[in-house]
């Protein structure tokens, strides 16, 4: 199983290296694999991927989470105002603390009280949003700095980690532009650069959920609140403690995506999150419910996200939608292989549309980038819905004793 | 434990729901390393009654002694402490989990923090193999027939150290040679000196299986015997069970007319993927016939019916009398006189959370007495609900509450009795009888006798043979989506039609 798996990762990586490396060398644009465009990446990445592991929690017990975004706006929120005055550190444990109030909420709505979930993630959302604005007035006004809209600047910094001794040499080998080799190296040098310690602790909760919730006792059950409430409470499990306890860090979870984002823009806004709960949740989908596809999906949004905001010769943007021709590409000869006639003939069509207006076009509106992963996500499910395993009893009100 | 212990006793169990009791004054002694068996009708209470015993569910009165000692269950945990084990009617497995993690959840064996899968899949071979119920552990349960799903479920009971094992309907999803396969497991199971409390409407099972038989009647115990020692026939049970004496579920006579309703050619439908599900069958079935479909589950029964509704896309032909309805609406068949008794009944026969009056419109909302041009008659709708609770003997306080409220059989009686209605000319009928007792049944039976009497056709698909045999005219037998064979119900036995399903050999 292990093996299989690191085999899988591996060729994943592999292909998806190989494809960026095509792109780059087509475009003739370093910055589509250099460390730079990866360690930032990394940091635009991490707070989804927070949210994305938040989902995970929440829906493998079997409560959906549309309430991601609000408790990341809480966790902005928290991040902002204790930030500013104890510093960064407090900052974060105030982050957490109010996502997990969100998730406190969520669970008392959608565990104790069965209201559909969707509908009080919604509420969550709204409530969040204007408290947060409210409060922000109220408390941020008149303090130095800080608005009716922002907090003042947070205090102290996160300690970022650069590995010299490797980012150099490594990025010496991008400079030269050998396929593949150049492109890994640049990518592998972006991991050591500039690395916040909220970045590695973000690695360590993808590591520490993929053991709990795989490997233990704990995650089974966690999981079987999500697969079939009424057989684990049929064999003596606490369904109810379960959900509330995967609901609350969901927004333990979400809250210190949401510090992420305040820390790094150094300041509490309104409006920070910008819909990444949503995001978070569209790589939970992408992931399959899963810790390595969520974070590969995160990663995707972040390195997007990246390029299209350090174009500078208006060129990544166009350097992305080749790499789609590409990816598209590659799923169409995939579909071929498995003689899936339909679908095929769908994404070389696709493909071939974006390498057109690839080479029609000199430079293309960086909102077109903002869009591609949302794209990108409703590519997957519409190809891949039939194999993803959204956990079985996902959204539906439990209540204990019922029958089902 | 002697033989002559007692392994359960219930003494005064009486159990309250809103406008029903479920159990009244209920009495029962089971001895250790036996097999009893619990029979009653629909809504009898046996299912609280076990619910009960295995804590899901506490009792208003009366106490619970295992092995002799008094005993208060709060939760099932205090049940499986207690060393009782229950295989549900509904199997209770989580589908996108293994076999080894359906049956070890909620008392894994730890390594550390870390769940032991080496030691568990050790403990679940071990105790497989004492008992018999081969299974590789490691695969989803997704993938598993209904066999596999129950021996899983008898496994997570036994790694529990379950004594007492209570099994609920265990044989109403099960085709002949796997009832086999599960009867030779309780004997096993039996001489290891477990105790085994067994749960069925069907009483030549019970008959044969065994060793003392308590019959409930209206929530409450109506008596007890041993078939070893006093000869007793199914239907002296069924009798004891409803009451008063019952009538004979044969086949009556020669109805079939010329006129042919349904005449389905080279249907076939396919899964995604392209694989066929139902392979190139064709038939016909005239006015006064029930053609039955003979098959194990899974075989295409339900994708044939869903075809031949139009809920599921296929090619071929399909014929209602004159008109081809091959491409026409779910809703324009349904208005052509045809009746659908689906085989799940919660996913597409009912609205749970919705009251039986609007139960009642469902499939029907276009006609009368459910509508009067655009305008719905609630009214009328709701007069015709009671006609059906009547006619059908539904056993509910009021037409009003909602169908999620029902025992499973009354549910299924008030499906037939909306389908029933409006004097259909076409009956597609998956498991009319299903989780029925033997009274409500012969009841659905006569009625569609009558009906058929009248001229009405039946496709027939249902897994209880006898029922199979007993009212079809003609049975054609469904092996991986194609017709492997014919049987003639006048001569075929069960044994012989459960071989033919299984591809062993060929039917008479």
């Amino acid at each position: 199983m292990t093996y299989l798996k690191s085999r899988r990762f591996i060729g994943a990586a592999f292909t998806a290296i190989t494809m960026l490396s095509i792109t780059r060398t087509i475009t003739g644009n370093g910055d589509l694999t250099s460390t730079v465009t990866i360690a930032q990446a990394l940091v635009f990445a991490s707070p989804i991927a927070l949210a994305g592991l938040a989902g995970i929690w929440a829906e493998r017990a079997g409560v959906i989470n549309i309430g991601l975004e609000g408790m990341m706006i809480l966790g902005t929120f928290g991040a902002g105002w204790a930030g500013w005055q104890w510093g960064v550190w407090a900052g974060v444990l105030a982050g957490v603390i109010f996502g997990a109030i969100g998730g406190l909420l969520l669970a008392v709505a959608a565990v104790t009280f069965g209201v559909d979930q969707i509908i009080a993630g919604t509420a969550i959302n709204l409530l969040a949003l204007g408290l947060t604005k409210f409060l922000a007035i109220l408390l941020f006004t008149n303090a130095p700095g800080g608005g009716q809209a922002q907090s003042p600047p947070i205090k102290g910094e996160i300690p970022t980690f650069t590995f010299n001794s490797l980012v150099e040499p490594l990025s010496s080998l991008h400079e030269k532009g050998i396929f593949f080799v150049s492109d890994f190296a640049g990518i592998l040098a972006g991991l050591f650069y500039n690395m916040s310690l909220l970045t590695i602790i973000t690695f360590l909760l993808f590591a520490i959920t993929s053991y709990l919730l795989w490997k233990t006792a704990f995650g089974l059950r966690l999981r079987s609140a999500g697969e079939n409430p009424w057989a684990a409470d049929s064999l003596g499990v606490k369904v109810v403690q379960f959900k509330y306890a995967a609901v609350v860090f969901s927004g333990m979870l979400a809250g210190l995506g949401g510090a992420y984002l305040s820390i790094a823009s150094t300041i509490y806004r309104n409006g920070n999150t910008a819909g990444r709960g949503y995001i978070g949740l569209a790589t939970m989908i992408f992931g399959d419910w899963r810790p390595g596809g969520t974070a590969a999906g995160a990663m995707m949004f972040g390195y997007i996200d990246t390029l299209r905001l350090i174009d500078t010769g208006n060129q990544n943007v166009k350097g992305l939608i080749l790499l789609g021709a590409v990816i598209l590409f590659a799923i169409g000869a995939l579909m071929l292989r498995r003689a899936r006639r339909n679908s095929a003939i769908g994404f070389l069509l696709l493909g071939s549309v974006m390498i057109g207006a690839y080479f029609s076009a000199t430079s293309f509106p960086p909102e077109v980038a903002q869009v591609a992963p949302y794209i990108t996500t409703l590519l997957v499910l519409a190809t891949a819905s039939q194999n993803l395993r959204p956990p079985a009893a996902d959204g539906i009100p439990y209540r204990k004793g019922d029958h089902h | 434990m002697s033989q002559s212990s007692l392994a359960v006793e219930l003494n005064g169990i009486w159990k309250r729901f809103p406008g029903v009791i479920a159990n009244s004054d209920i009495n029962l002694k089971v001895a250790s390393g036996t097999v009893h068996a619990i029979v009653g009708e629909n809504g009898a209470g046996k299912s609280t009654l076990m619910k009960i015993l295995y804590g899901m569910q506490k009792a208003d009165e009366g106490t619970i002694s295992i092995n002799g000692t008094d005993l208060v269950f709060n939760s099932p945990s205090d049940a499986i402490d207690a060393g009782i084990g229950m295989v549900h009617q509904h199997f209770m497995l989580a589908d996108n989990f293994t076999v080894l993690e359906n049956i070890v959840l909620g008392s894994e064996p730890k390594n550390g923090m870390r769940l032991d899968f080496t030691k568990a899949r050790k403990q679940i071979s071990d105790i497989a193999a004492e008992n018999g119920l081969a299974i590789d552990p490691d695969i989803l349960v997704s993938e598993l027939g209904v066999g596999d799903r129950q021996r899983i479920e008898i496994l997570k009971v036994l790694y529990r150290g379950a004594k007492i094992l209570i099994l609920d309907e265990p044989t109403a999803v099960l085709v002949p040679h796997e009832v086999d396969e599960l009867f030779n497991t309780l004997r096993d199971l039996k001489k290891e000196g477990l105790t085994v409390i067994f749960i069925s409407h069907k009483l030549d099972e019970v008959l044969s299986i065994a060793d003392e038989i308590t019959v409930i009647r209206q929530g409450t115990t109506v008596g007890s015997v041993n078939p070893h020692t006093q000869t007793v026939s199914a239907r002296d049970l069924a009798e004891m069970m409803v009451g008063n004496e019952l009538p004979t579920p044969e086949a009556v006579g020669d109805t079939i007319q010329d006129e042919v309703v349904l005449k389905v050619e080279n249907l076939s439908v396919f899964a995604k993927g392209g694989k066929a599900i139902v392979d190139d069958i064709s038939f016909q079935i005239r006015a006064g016939e029930i053609v039955g479909i003979a098959g194990v589950e899974g075989n295409g029964q339900a994708e044939i019916l869903d075809a031949l509704m139009g809920i599921e896309s296929a090619t071929g032909r399909v014929q209602f009398k004159d008109e081809d309805i091959t491409n026409k609406s779910t809703r324009h068949r349904r208005e052509l006189g045809i009746g659908f008794i689906p085989e799940d009944r919660h996913r597409q026969a009912l609205m749970l959370d919705a009251p039986l009056w609007e139960n009642r419109m469902l499939g029907h909302q276009t006609r009368t007495p459910n509508a009067n041009g655009i305008w719905l008659t609630p009214r009328s709708a709701k007069a015709d609900t009671k006609r059906i609770v009547a006619e059908y003997d539904v056993r509910t306080p009021s037409i009003d509450v909602l169908a999620s409220a029902l025992s499973g059989g009354n549910q299924q009686k008030l499906i037939v009795g909306r389908e029933m209605s409006g004097e259909p000319k076409l009956l597609i009928a998956a498991h009319p009888t299903r989780g029925v007792d033997v009274g409500a049944q012969a009841a659905i039976w006569d009625h569609i006798r009558n009906a058929r009497q009248a001229g009405l056709a039946v496709l027939l698909v249902s897994a209880d043979l006898d029922e199979l045999i007993g009212l079809s005219d003609n049975i054609k037998v469904l092996l991986r989506g194609k017709f492997v064979a014919d049987a003639d119900p006048a001569t075929v036995t069960p044994q012989e039609l459960g071989t033919a399903m299984t591809g062993a050999g060929e039917a008479a």
